[in-house]
């Protein structure tokens, strides 16, 4: 999530340089190998997150299965050693389940939204010696999206989860039961509600001329092959995919991809190569020779962007907002402390501890030089949220003692605080946090400011 | 019946304040003890900053960037007084990311820009330290403050550094946290340590096991070899011991952060 960090591509920079060494047990620093590419925003300091939908809250509320496995999703342990030290899980790549555009790893990566899943970083023994990364996807519909990868060669989303685990991140052999409520979770993971969608995908409400114009070229017939056409592949009726795999002369057979809430899965194509719909729609009329007008493609634009648009996609990062995932999370231990269950309750007090941690460097401390005022409310946030680290970590230590009486009153003091007491606390530092956009500002020139002072005068 | 159990009740109050008076005694001696462990310290982060004051005089680029690292190890060592005690001045001189003066200042210029244009710094840190010195005799080291900075520091200690640390510019920050993870240790067994295991020897053993394994999890090659989840596991772990042992001891639970004056 945040932290003082100047960003995961720095990050990651020196532990590549280990991997060249063949000490792929480490994490990163930064190094003076560092580089980040103009313009990339940082992984970690972007103030507007991807906003998660999901099915099952729409009936009523997310299971235990859904919230452990967004729990696992969101733990470094998941991923073995190297991610682990690295800080890095599926929700790095996949913030809110959704695609991170701006992700953007020294060596893995070949423009920022893209990762090569066969690197050396993670696992030595799947480097297949080239960079050939592949664009981050989205989670969103993901129930509806099979086959899995970007080749479509896994039917089962268990199995191409399995796969991320075990082969491209090397990590430990999941249980059966963590597998399921990863699976569980990504399953329940929507689309953005888009209004102007109709039954079996038809544009809906208020549509513009060129939209339905767009909406008839869509499904006309190729000129040169009239047994395809755009629709042939992404099918509206069945959330714009076939369930196919296609060459599109674009370097192999790869799966058709959903052009729901697709307006905010760039880059596009499997290895990301195009910006946006009109770089898109330009490479199929020269590529299928479909004799394109400049209006005929604006209309193509207008309609995919119409497709692919959904309500809110983005919400204001904020303490609310944190306080939200981490309260979902801990529902996780009403289930597990009870039950003994020592495994379950170490991934939760881990990942929660950690998004605490992070969460309390969102209120820089006297030392930091970015901000000034406030102290005694910074104060008072970042002490409640160092206790809430601290009762979990008893938490933790009382169950493995098999003290499960102990750790529940513990819990019971923790979902007290957590109730009003720290959203309060939070609210009244939130003017002197990196949630206030001119201090987030400030803190990251300033980190920019000695990063370079290093790598530029050299 | 009645006069009987109220006097019991006196009698263990009589017992719990006597044995916290002398809990008191050793706590306080201890905190003597711990004096000339920080007179060390914060004279050795004065002499660092006065080499460095002079290297960067003669634009001894090398020279001074090995004064400054002296002078960071005695004030990391110090922590547990600075954190603390004296909050105002550790934010004056430990300021960072962009700090006007201090260490992470002067950190920048050597070994950032590589120029040793850091008199004015150097000179004002020199300014602190040498005030901080000529208190340290007659400062009143209460148990208590001593163990709310070795709280603060242990939790500290396990925050991610990830990101190179504090120092990313120096590449000092194992080194941070090892004089850290030192200067916790040494306030421990100065001052608590002995107090404690009279009356919780499995507490003490486990504070006692817990600052070992800090020890040991930092004496890596380098930092990227630290386990992150183990450092921070047992950090926490440490401060929750502590805080049990506050009770023990006769003191107050320790705050995590340092309260506004």
């Amino acid at each position: 999530m945040k932290m003082l960090r100047l960003g995961l591509a720095a990050l990651l920079s020196g532990l590549i340089a280990l991997v060249a060494l063949e000490r792929a047990v480490a994490f990163p620093v930064d190094g003076n190998k560092t580089v980040l590419p103009a313009t990339t925003e940082l992984n970690e300091d972007a103030l507007d997150k991807p906003r998660e939908v999901f099915q099952s809250e729409r009936a009523g509320s997310k299971s235990y299965l859904v919230n452990l496995g967004d729990l696992a999703f969101n733990s470094p342990g998941l991923l073995g050693e190297v991610a682990r030290q690295a800080g890095v899980s599926c929700g790095t790549c996949h913030v809110n389940g959704a695609n991170n555009p701006k992700f953007f790893m020294p060596k893995m990566s070949s423009r920022p939204g893209t990762f090569d899943t066969s690197g050396p970083l993670f696992n030595p023994k799947a480097n297949n010696l080239v960079l050939d990364p592949v664009r981050i996807p989205s989670l969103r519909g993901a129930k509806y999206l099979a086959p899995y990868g970007a080749d479509g060669r896994f039917a089962s989303l268990r199995d191409f989860v399995h796969n991320v685990i075990t082969n491209e991140f090397a990590g430990p052999e999941p249980s059966p039961a963590t597998l399921d409520a990863i699976v569980a979770y990504i399953q329940d993971i929507d689309f953005l509600p888009n209004p102007s969608l109709g039954p079996a995908g038809r544009l809906a409400g208020k549509v513009s001329e060129s939209e339905r114009r767009g909406e008839a070229l869509f499904a006309k017939p190729f000129p040169h092959d009239p047994a395809l056409s755009c629709a042939g592949c992404h099918v509206p009726s069945s959330g714009f995919v076939d369930h196919q795999q296609h060459d599109v002369g674009s370097g192999g057979l790869f799966k058709t991809p959903t052009l729901r809430s697709a307006d905010f899965n760039a880059p596009y194509f499997h290895d990301g190569r195009f910006d946006d719909f009109g770089q898109v729609v330009d490479y199929f009329d020269r590529t299928f020779q479909l004799g394109l007008s400049a209006q005929d493609k604006g209309d193509l634009v207008a309609y995919l962007t119409a497709v692919g648009d959904g309500m809110q996609p983005y919400e204001r990062d904020g303490a609310g907002a944190t306080l939200k995932e981490i309260n979902d999370f801990s529902t996780v231990l009403a289930t597990a402390i009870p039950s003994g269950d020592k495994d379950i309750v170490a991934l939760a007090v881990d990942t929660i501890g950690r998004e605490l941690r992070e969460l309390t460097e969102q209120y820089p401390d006297r030392k930091n030089t970015s901000v000034s005022g406030g102290e005694q409310q910074r104060v008072l946030a970042r002490n409640s949220l160092k206790e809430l680290v601290l009762t979990l970590r008893r938490i933790e230590m009382a169950v493995a003692a098999g003290r499960t009486a102990d750790a529940a009153a513990e819990f019971r003091n923790y979902r007290y605080l957590m109730a009003a007491a720290v959203p309060a606390v939070l609210a009244s530092a939130e003017p002197w946090s990196l949630f206030n956009q001119d201090v987030h500002d400030r803190h990251y020139a300033a980190l920019r400011q000695v990063m370079q002072s290093k790598h530029v005068l050299h | 019946m009645h006069k009987m159990l109220l006097a019991t009740c006196l009698a263990l109050l009589a017992a719990l304040a006597g044995a916290r008076a002398a809990n008191a005694g050793a706590l306080e001696e201890g905190a003597e003890r711990y004096r000339p462990y920080l007179i060390e310290g914060i004279g050795s982060a004065l002499a660092g900053a006065r080499a460095l004051r002079e290297r960067a005089d003669a634009a001894d680029l090398a020279g001074a960037k090995k004064a400054w690292l002296s002078a960071r190890a005695g004030w990391e060592r110090s922590e547990v007084f600075t954190a603390g005690f004296v909050p105002e001045l550790d934010a004056e001189i430990d300021a960072w990311p962009n700090a006007d003066s201090g260490f992470h200042a002067i950190e920048a210029k050597l070994f950032g820009a590589g120029n040793t244009d850091v008199r004015a710094d150097a000179a004002a840190l020199v300014e602190h330290l040498n005030d901080l010195r000529g208190k340290l005799g007659d400062i009143k080291l209460t148990p208590q403050g001593l163990l709310d900075g070795t709280v603060r520091l242990a939790y500290e200690v396990g925050e991610s550094k990830a990101d190179g640390g504090e120092s990313r510019i120096s590449g000092t920050s194992l080194d941070d946290m090892r004089n850290n993870i030192a200067g916790i240790d040494f306030a421990y067994h100065t001052i608590f340590a002995g107090a404690l295991n009279t009356v919780d020897g499995k507490l003490d053993e486990m504070v006692t096991d817990r600052i070992g394994q800090l020890k040991a999890i930092v004496a890596t090659s380098d930092l990227p070899h630290v386990n992150i989840a183990d450092l921070r596991q047992t950090s926490e772990e440490l401060v929750v011991a502590l805080q049990s042992a506050s009770a023990k001891l006769g003191l107050q639970r320790p705050t995590l952060e340092a309260q506004v004056r």
